[in-house]
């Protein structure tokens, strides 16, 4: 809850399958943008209905937002209860297994049943009411089966585009196509679709994060990752720094046009000058600093949640100018 | 028994200008029953009691879910009525929450829980929504005598700020005839008496002057009545209005007693004249009209504010003389924990009683609390963190035979509260398809052990 003057940074909706080690990496990427204040975690909510993943990332939630105190909520993980339930890598089960070193677990599992996690639809309106106007990001990284049910909800399309100013996409159009194309066709703010291959060191997790935090959850699932690769393809690390950090000038920007997902999962972009869908793509020049803001902010510690934290003093200046990100 | 000729549901024993006293349900009704909607089967009642400031939910949520096995120690007086009763966890009231508005959960979380619309922070230009136990009263309550009856023990300002900015109309109201008219609560146990049983209307200081003069009962003013009508009633019958009418006489009685004791009013509390200093001796009285107005079916609809949200009342009947609000800001300080445990505990044995009387009370082959759904709830979870979720929420009573009691339910986490007073308008015959933030009606009420896990 904010009780400071002015706005506090932007609130982040993030929905994955969490299938990929890319995802479990971005929702810690995003904990690291929010300990730089450059974003609020809202909610994290899993398109697909199992509980041994959802266990996994309530337990990233815990790690990073602390415990709930005055006036502070961890609210639960959003999981979609129909369809199939897919993989389980060991990553999200064997953390739970390691123990400290006076015999206590070093991860606790909160999520045993369905009611231990929440409803994706409630989650988001009852979070996206709670920012302020224009003052939110959606970050898709997988199919896009939770979005598109989420503009069948109840006023949910108006608090999309009154509280949010974009949805950064990367996303698994062939998991769900039919889910994508509405996605794409209906929602009511500007998308931007990302298109980058910068893949992410894997080996920096067992240098660099052990280094900066042997605790980092990250470590352990990295290590149980069955033939984790040591080079990780990352669209949702890429979706999540371009949606806090817009105008740091990471990727770059198509001009805007049209996203039309085809049938066969196809998407075919029409530049336009009244589209409101852009195209993400890697800068090669800009890429290192990508890399190393990654492991960076990823490896952090956490920073609990304060109260409120006036915006960035850079904010601070270009407040007066639209919320839209700079290309 | 069934009498030739059938008795109205809606018969009032009346006396001279002052009295009309509803019955209670009779076996020579049973033939208009019969004739009625729902053949046979007594009308379902719900009834809202809200306390404030939260509870300290590890004495208030037991380590187990589904059936109760030890209640605990917040709810130890409950422990006799424990197959009569629903712990449902996991509630939420996303509108109590600040939503950008800052400072002020107290008058926020009052003044949603039954309208699930947050409300307008403000002192002056009032706004929520209408309550649904309004929407309820709305379409049921012409069939009884007042369609609804909002009742509290403690403060009934409707202006000034109470809350950080809200007003009091948000913390000392529960229900909301529309989105700017709350309905204030009746605090005094006699004006609440005269209500019930007298024409409506309060009466007025002669005609109490004259009454009390004469030391009559208001019972004294219908004796011809009572006296035609039991000469037309079978014994049994004739035992429950004997039963019935030492009830409506028992509580005029303490009525009686408490006036006397004006003297001793708690100057911790804002009470008008006649309200009983007595925090058990004031729930009593008002609980047990309560009953009797069930009982007779003068409503099918309460609300009871048992103190304000945010109320600083002080409980020197258990040792206690910090106030209430301020103790339940008790930064985790064993102490304070502790005295917070025990005003919960205090209120629970209250309310307990409460249940007793609608146990006891038989209804045809069943009990008034069988045709019942006896809310006890908060606003607000662990006040010191001012958490809405997981709000504690017990229902007392099977509805109608619609709840299977006995048990500890947990919703999914952040189900709106909504959810279960859209279920419950079901319970009342007033289906409709939304109200204030629900995503849908709350499953697993009416069966044993749901887990979609």
């Amino acid at each position: 809850m904010q009780f400071g003057r002015g706005k506090p940074s932007a609130g982040a909706f993030f929905d994955s399958d969490f299938s990929t080690l890319d995802s479990v990496l971005a929702q810690a990427l995003l904990h690291g943008l929010q300990g730089k204040n450059d974003c609020r975690v809202a909610i994290v909510t899993m398109s697909r209905p199992n509980l041994a993943v959802a266990g996994f990332t309530d337990m990233v939630e815990r790690y990073y937002r602390g415990p709930a105190g005055n006036f502070a909520q961890v609210p639960p993980i959003g999981m979609r209860t129909a369809g199939q339930s897919g993989a389980t890598s060991p990553a999200f089960t064997e953390p739970f297994a390691l123990k400290k070193l006076d015999g206590s677990p070093q991860f606790v599992n909160h999520v045993k049943l369905v009611r231990d996690t929440g409803d994706p639809n409630t989650l988001f309106r009852n979070y996206l009411e709670a920012q302020y106007d224009k003052n939110g990001f959606f970050i898709l990284a997988g199919p896009a089966t939770n979005l598109a049910a989420l503009l069948d909800f109840r006023g949910a399309k108006e608090l999309i585009a009154t509280k949010t100013n974009y949805l950064v996409a990367a996303c698994n159009i062939e998991a769900d196509v039919a889910a994508a194309k509405k996605v794409f066709a209906e929602w009511p703010a500007p998308i931007y679709l990302v298109d980058a291959a910068i893949p992410f060191p894997g080996a920096s997790i067992a240098k660099d994060f052990v280094a900066v935090n042997p605790d980092n959850p990250m470590i352990a699932a990295y290590r149980a990752w069955k033939s984790a690769p040591s080079d990780v393809p990352a669209p949702a690390m890429v979706a999540t720094l371009y949606a806090a950090r817009p105008k740091e000038g990471y990727f770059k920007v198509s001009d805007p046009g049209t996203i039309a997902v085809q049938t066969d999962g196809r998407a075919a972009f029409t530049p336009s000058p009244q589209g409101k869908h852009y195209r993400l793509t890697a800068d090669p020049e800009k890429k290192d600093k990508v890399v190393q803001t990654w492991v960076e902010l990823a490896s952090a510690k956490p920073v609990l949640p304060q109260r409120f934290r006036p915006p960035a003093a850079d904010d601070k200046k270009d407040d007066k100018k639209p919320a839209t990100p700079a290309k | 028994m069934i009498t030739p000729k059938a008795l109205p549901r809606r018969t009032f024993l009346r006396g001279l200008g002052t009295a009309a006293i509803g019955l209670p349900f009779l076996d020579a009704m049973a033939p208009a029953l019969r004739a009625s909607s729902v053949p046979g089967k007594a009308p379902v009642r719900m009834a809202f009691f809200y306390v404030p400031n939260g509870q300290i939910m590890d004495s208030w949520n037991p380590s187990y879910e589904g059936k109760f096995q030890e209640l605990p120690r917040t709810l130890k007086a409950l422990e006799p009525y424990k197959s009569d009763m629903l712990q449902i966890g996991n509630l939420t009231h996303n509108t109590g929450r600040a939503l950008l508005d800052g400072a002020g959960d107290h008058g926020r979380c009052c003044g949603s829980y039954l309208t699930g619309i947050q409300v307008k922070k403000s002192l002056v230009e009032i706004k929520n929504g209408t309550s649904f136990d309004q929407i309820v009263a709305n379409e049921i309550g012409k069939q009884t005598r007042f369609a609804s009856l909002e009742l509290g023990m403690e403060d009934a300002r409707q202006a000034g700020d109470c809350d950080s900015g809200y007003s009091c109309a948000y913390t000392n109201n529960l229900a909301w005839r529309s989105e700017t008219q709350p309905m204030p609560p009746i605090l005094d146990p006699r004006a609440l008496f005269e209500r019930l049983f007298g024409t409506g209307q309060p009466m007025t200081p002669e005609e109490r002057l004259r009454q009390a003069k004469y030391r009559r009962s208001i019972l004294d003013f219908v004796t011809e009545d009572t006296r035609k009508l039991e000469s037309n009633l079978g014994p049994t019958d004739r035992r429950k209005m004997d039963e019935y009418l030492s009830s409506i006489r028992e509580v005029e009685r303490q009525i009686e007693r408490a006036e006397k004791d004006n003297k001793q009013i708690d100057p911790h509390m804002d009470k008008p004249y006649g309200v009983p200093a007595d925090f058990a001796e004031h729930f009593r009285m008002m609980s047990n009209m309560i009953a009797i107005a069930f009982q007779a079916d003068q409503t099918r609809i309460v609300t009871f504010l048992m103190t304000r949200e945010g109320s600083s009342r002080a409980y020197r009947e258990i040792g206690i003389s910090d106030g209430h609000h301020p103790c339940t800001h008790h930064r985790n300080q064993a102490d304070l924990m502790e005295k917070v445990r025990k005003i919960n505990e205090y209120h629970v044995q209250q309310f307990a009683g409460f249940v007793e009387k609608m146990k006891s009370t038989k209804e045809g082959d069943s009990t008034l609390l069988d045709n019942s759904m006896l809310v006890y709830g908060a606003g607000l979870s662990d006040p010191n963190a001012h958490l809405h979720e997981d709000l504690p929420t017990i229902i007392l009573g099977k509805g109608g035979n619609n709840f299977k009691t006995g048990r500890r339910l947990l919703a999914r986490r952040e189900t709106p509260m909504c959810n279960l007073f859209l279920t419950m308008m079901d319970r009342m015959g007033v289906p409709t398809d939304h109200f204030g933030d629900s995503t849908g009606r709350l499953a697993g009420l009416d069966m044993e052990g749901l887990d979609l896990g």
